[in-house]
């Protein structure tokens, strides 16, 4: 879709970790229309998967069949990524207390899960989570600079 | 998917034939190393090469693999690709595991 507005291009997959890299393919060939450099195209795609990933884990529990949409508007602010389901909403508060912890000395404290959220918090340029009815929307903003 | 274990000098080197570490592989990749482990392999390299995407999911596959191996042994990575290099460098993971440009400089080291 095209209007004054900016572009916007909506992507559909079923809740299946293996149909991500669909759309990660999708928003690769999307920011190569854009000014964003390599690094930045290979950590929006870092993003848009973490976030994916989340709604077919969390969301709906590792379950096939469910909806998983992404909607990304191009504009003059940037590239926003909207990753929406229909499935259980994340946690209040989980968004915020998200942190990429760093314990070098002792291994029982290294995480091998969890670090999907601050990734993402700490690569794009604002975050949201939204719920409007039963659909939850991850919004993500990444400026594009000329 | 395919991974891959082979012995060289001393150590067991592990390679995936696989682009993309991500969520859709990172459980069958975990079961695959932690059967290296238990199989007596302690001196672990982790062939990177092919991995051109990596995502919290397949560095979390790493991060357990290096608890399990913790105090038994070595485990490190070699020839990470840009994308997967500042995945480590982004969450802090270069200071905890032992990173080389070649396979054959991480036995070396």
């Amino acid at each position: 879709m095209t209007d004054d507005q900016g572009q916007t291009l909506r992507l559909e997959i079923d809740s299946d970790l293996a149909n991500t890299t669909l759309i990660a393919m999708a928003v690769r060939g999307l920011c190569a229309m854009t000014a964003l450099s390599p690094v930045e195209v290979n950590r929006v795609e870092l993003c848009v998967v973490e976030i994916v990933n989340n709604a077919i884990e969390h969301a709906y529990g590792h379950e096939k069949g469910h909806k998983v949409e992404v909607a990304a508007h191009l504009d003059q602010s940037g590239l926003t990524l909207t990753v929406s389901d229909w499935g259980k909403p994340m946690v209040k508060g989980k968004l915020e207390s998200a942190s990429l912890p760093v314990e070098l000395d002792d291994p029982a404290l290294w995480l091998d899960s969890g670090r999907g959220l601050p990734i993402v918090q700490s690569l794009m340029d604002s975050v949201c989570y939204q719920r409007d009815g039963d659909k939850n929307s991850f919004v993500m903003l990444k400026h594009i600079k000329g | 998917m395919a991974f891959e274990a082979k012995s060289e000098a001393g150590y067991t080197i592990v390679s995936l034939d696989e682009t993309r570490l991500d969520a859709s592989i990172s459980e069958p990749f975990r079961l695959y190393l932690f059967d290296q482990i238990d199989s007596g392999a302690n001196q672990v390299v982790i062939d990177l090469g092919s991995v051109r995407f990596m995502d919290s999911s397949g560095l979390g596959v790493l991060v357990a693999a290096l608890k399990k191996m913790a105090g038994k042994g070595a485990l490190k990575l070699a020839a990470p690709q840009p994308a997967v290099s500042d995945l480590f460098n982004l969450t802090s993971m270069n200071k905890l595991f032992t990173i080389s440009s070649t396979v054959a400089e991480a036995i070396e080291g």
